[in-house]
């Protein structure tokens, strides 16, 4: 008999309906992953059955049937909630063992030998027993989240439900979390159901669902879920029809080329292709300014940030050369926002010599004369929400003094060519990601930068939107000319780069081409496997 | 209601405010309100600048002149110039009030004819300009009784005694109103961002997820921020009677009791904002506004409720302020206490308050996300 069982279940907020008459049921320790885009409703549909949200229909656990929060209290000692978000359970100001202490108290825990011994065990496999006077404000991202996750396991809960716990963490602890996760439900026969964005952990599931606009529009084990889309993927092929991205062509109508092996993200574009939501086509024009190749556009020498009582970046050396990707990775804390705001100025340097476009870096009217020719796009695109795209443009255009005549018309050309440009009159929030992300593209490129920093463009964004926004940066790469320095913490996208730079506590640890890198890691089947090399 | 759990809570909640040194705001914010508004709030007036034209100079005129010279509540000035000379100088902000002795005033007076004195009041804030005259009324009719008496007998001398504030001070008058005013905001701040704090960042799941009743969590809540400003019932009570030497004539156990219960109410307050609240700024500020404006206006400190009229009256009546300080007064300034059935009504109408808003907090609070 099925130990959780969601029948009918639909969650509303005013008007806007989050998850529409959900239903599935889960064995004891069973693993079921949620996948899907960003409000595709893999969060509402969690909050119900954890009982924190308000939802209709009918939820089973065990023998408590609950169709309200208010109902669902009696289960609330047997589950275990993780919402969304690095540390947003934890208290800044307490240590890890006050967490340890205050979760064994809330839940009232009796703190007998065995509980010590079993807190013990989640010490270590989540590697804090070092750290359990360390304050959880001070802890790493990935520290954090073994905490977070520690601190729902203390009273050895039957249900588990885990909201993106591996977002935003760097590949070593998230293989730590995920043996945290394997040990639990073969011991304690936990039902986990778990939330990412990380296709490859998706892999590890016992099945999946798959989300879409607040409906589950797929349900199954991995193999299951491929072979439903093995007919509709084909190699790579210039066909204009389906979804092309870096490794297959996606199309619902039968093609003459050859079937390939699909990967789990060829659901979200088979998905896609069958709702008809395939975005406009990017048509860059190259712009036939010419350029040395192989120039060299920024270069630091021994750069180096100290905070007080750390160093965030030591002695680091890294080139960008004219026409070239260079992906910046490397785990939470490792130094790479560090310094792309030293390139950018918003960190003063501590040490070492910055020279960007050929001109050294001394003082900040050097910088300035050099702003024209630097685009940068945030962690969270920097867009107002209550104007239109074309008003947004237009006014990064005037921060930039660009004259008003040649913004407008720069403004419908770049839109044009971007594919966006019967969206200008909307507002972004009405927008799909995937255009927000190349009208932010857009305003970052109005001035024409030669050279682009972008922050973690793609975190928390979905398969689809990431697969474009990368196909936008590949083509401004090759039509343009633009440098992009870019950092990222999906590993599987350092194979969109031309080079790449790994940083370790602020230390390089590598620096070598793609090509260079599977060279000396024989053995790396993907790249995060040549990530843990250097990690370990 | 499973005491471990609460007090985890509390203790979580003491060991926050400490490192996050929220503490000292705590104690700073009600010591601060009390120290500033006591010593920056003035009703009476003193040091007027009065400008004195005499065109009499006659002994009669020295006389009244000289009462106003040796008065504290006027600085006095005498000029030999014109009528639209000294008006001028009121223009222009120099001179606050103007006082023309008419030529001949002696005289008129000596032959038991009626005689006039100009007087002239910056009136720009109008208590302010009324104070100031009445002050100058005071001064002449004073005068004029003297005269009055040398003259003929059997005049009415008026023999007028202050109670409960003989000395007229404003700080005896000020106060006590200020602690209810302080004991309103501090405690309805702390206990708002107690909780909004949790739903600012997240951290509320821990309630929303866990076995943990509404009353527990509340309990948790409520507890530390009314133990921490417990202590600042005694705080300012040092500052109201050892700064500011208010005189203390009731029972220190009745303005405890009192004050324990007022707390309550205004904790519920704060909590009641935090069901409604998501961020922690709009819940300061939010608090700061329902707080201090009905805690000021019906304080009493401005304005005596009884001369209220009709809606401030029946509003002064639903704000619990209002009763606090009735109390607050007698046991500072009067020292009646329990025996008068007002004061002892009041209690019992702050206990009901207390008991209402604490269940209100109950019944609102949603263990559920919005």
């Amino acid at each position: 008999m099925d130990t959780l069982k969601i029948d009918r279940v639909s969650v509303r907020y005013h008007q806007h309906t989050a998850i529409r008459d959900a239903s599935f049921s889960a064995r004891a320790g069973e693993i079921i992953g949620f996948i899907g885009a960003d409000g595709a409703g893999k969060s509402s549909l969690m909050h119900a059955i954890a009982g924190v949200g308000a939802f209709d229909g009918s939820i089973r656990f065990h023998n408590t049937l609950y169709r309200s929060p208010a109902e669902a209290e009696p289960i609330k000692s047997m589950t275990a909630l993780m919402p969304q978000g690095i540390g947003l359970v934890l208290y800044d100001m307490l240590t890890v063992q006050e967490h340890l202490n205050f979760f064994a108290d809330i839940r009232n825990i009796n703190k007998d030998a065995s509980f010590i011994a079993y807190q013990q065990r989640l010490l270590q496999m989540a590697g804090l027993e070092k750290f359990t006077d360390r304050r959880a404000g001070n802890l790493s991202g990935g520290m954090m989240q073994k905490l977070s996750l520690i601190c729902t396991l203390l009273h050895r809960p039957k249900l588990l439900i885990l909201d993106e716990p591996t977002t935003g963490v760097d590949p070593l602890s998230r293989i730590e979390l995920w043996d945290i996760l394997d040990q639990i439900r073969t011991q304690e026969g936990t039902i986990i159901l778990v939330s990412t964005a990380y296709m490859q952990e998706a892999a590890r599931m016992d099945r999946l669902l798959l989300f879409d606009e607040g409906e589950i529009i797929a349900l199954g084990s991995t193999e299951e879920l491929i072979d439903s889309v093995r007919p509709m993927t084909y190699v790579l092929s210039q066909q204009t029809d389906g979804i092309t991205t870096r490794d297959a062509t996606y199309s619902i109508k039968p093609l003459d080329f050859a079937h390939t092996e699909p990967t789990l993200e060829a659901l979200f574009f088979v998905n896609a292709l069958k709702k008809g939501r395939s975005l406009p086509p990017i048509t860059l024009s190259t712009h036939h300014e010419d350029y040395v190749r192989d120039s060299v556009i920024m270069e630091a020498r021994g750069l180096t940030k100290r905070f007080d009582g750390f160093i965030a970046n030591d002695c680091v050396d890294i080139r960008l050369k004219r026409g070239e990707i260079l992906g910046l990775l490397g785990a939470n804390g490792a130094g790479k926002t560090t310094f792309i705001k030293m390139l950018l100025g918003l960190h003063p340097i501590d040490g070492g010599e910055l020279e960007l476009l050929g001109r050294l870096i001394q003082n900040t009217s050097d910088r300035q004369t050099l702003k024209a020719s630097i685009g940068y796009v945030s962690q969270h695109f920097a867009l107002y929400n209550d104007m239109t795209v074309r008003e947004n443009l237009l006014y990064f255009a005037a921060m930039r003094s660009i004259p008003f005549e040649k913004a407008v018309d720069k403004t419908l050309l770049y839109a044009t060519e971007l594919g966006f440009d019967i969206y200008l009159d909307e507002l972004p929030l009405n927008l799909p990601l995937g255009i927000n992300q190349r009208f932010s593209l857009a305003a970052a490129l109005l001035h024409d930068p030669v050279v682009l920093f972008l922050d973690e463009p793609t975190s928390g964004v979905d398969a689809i939107a990431r697969a474009q926004f990368w196909q936008l940066l590949i083509a401004l790469k090759e039509k343009w000319g633009i440098s992009i320095l870019i950092t990222t913490h999906y590993m599987s996208e350092a194979e969109f780069c031309d080079r790449i730079v790994l940083l370790r506590d602020g230390k390089k640890v590598a620096d070598d081409t793609l090509e260079e890198l599977y060279a000396l890691h024989p053995n790396a089947v993907n790249f995060e496997d040549i990530f843990l090399e250097y990690y370990r | 209601m499973k005491i471990r759990v609460i007090k985890a809570y509390i203790y979580k909640e003491l060991t926050e405010l400490v490192r996050s040194r929220f503490i000292i705001m705590v104690f700073l914010l009600p010591s601060m309100i009390l120290l500033l508004f006591g010593n920056g709030i003035r009703m009476e007036v003193s040091g007027a600048r009065t400008l004195i034209v005499d065109h009499d100079r006659s002994p009669i005129s020295y006389r009244l002149i000289s009462k106003f010279e040796h008065s504290k509540y006027f600085n006095t000035q005498i000029l030999p110039i014109s009528e639209a000379e000294a008006l001028g100088r009121i223009k222009q902000a120099r001179t606050d009030v103007v006082i023309i002795i008419p030529e001949s005033f002696e005289k008129r007076l000596l032959h038991g004819q009626t005689t006039q004195i100009g007087v002239f009041a910056d009136a720009a804030f109008p208590s302010r300009g009324i104070t100031m005259e009445t002050y100058v009324k005071g001064v002449i009719l004073d005068a004029a009784s003297e005269f009055g008496h040398n003259q003929a007998n059997g005049s009415i001398t008026i023999n007028q005694r202050t109670l409960f504030n003989q000395a007229m001070r404003d700080e005896d008058a000020i106060v006590p109103g200020l602690i209810g005013l302080v004991l309103l905001v501090a405690p309805a701040i702390l206990a708002a961002l107690l909780i909004v704090k949790e739903k600012e960042r997240g951290t509320i799941f821990n309630f929303y997820a866990s076995p943990l009743s509404k009353s527990e969590f509340l309990a948790a809540k409520l507890i530390p921020a009314f133990l921490l400003h417990s202590l600042n019932i005694f705080v300012v009570f040092l500052w109201a009677v050892y700064v500011f030497d208010v005189p203390f004539r009731g029972s220190f156990f009745l303005y405890w009791a009192a004050s324990e219960i007022y707390l309550m109410i205004s904790i519920s307050i704060g909590m009641l904002i935090s069901v409604i609240t998501r961020t922690q700024i709009v819940a300061v500020v939010f608090t700061i506004i329902i707080t201090i404006i009905p805690g000021f206006m019906y304080s009493g400190i401005i304005m005596p409720i009884s001369s209220m009229s009709g809606m401030s009256q029946i509003e002064a009546h639903i704000f619990p302020v209002m009763y606090y300080n009735h109390i607050v007064y007698d046991v500072f300034l009067i020292g009646e206490g329990l025996e008068s059935a007002k004061t002892l009504r009041y209690l019992l109408i702050l206990l009901f308050y207390a008991i209402v808003l604490l269940s209100l907090g109950r019944l609102f609070l949603r263990k559920e996300l919005k």
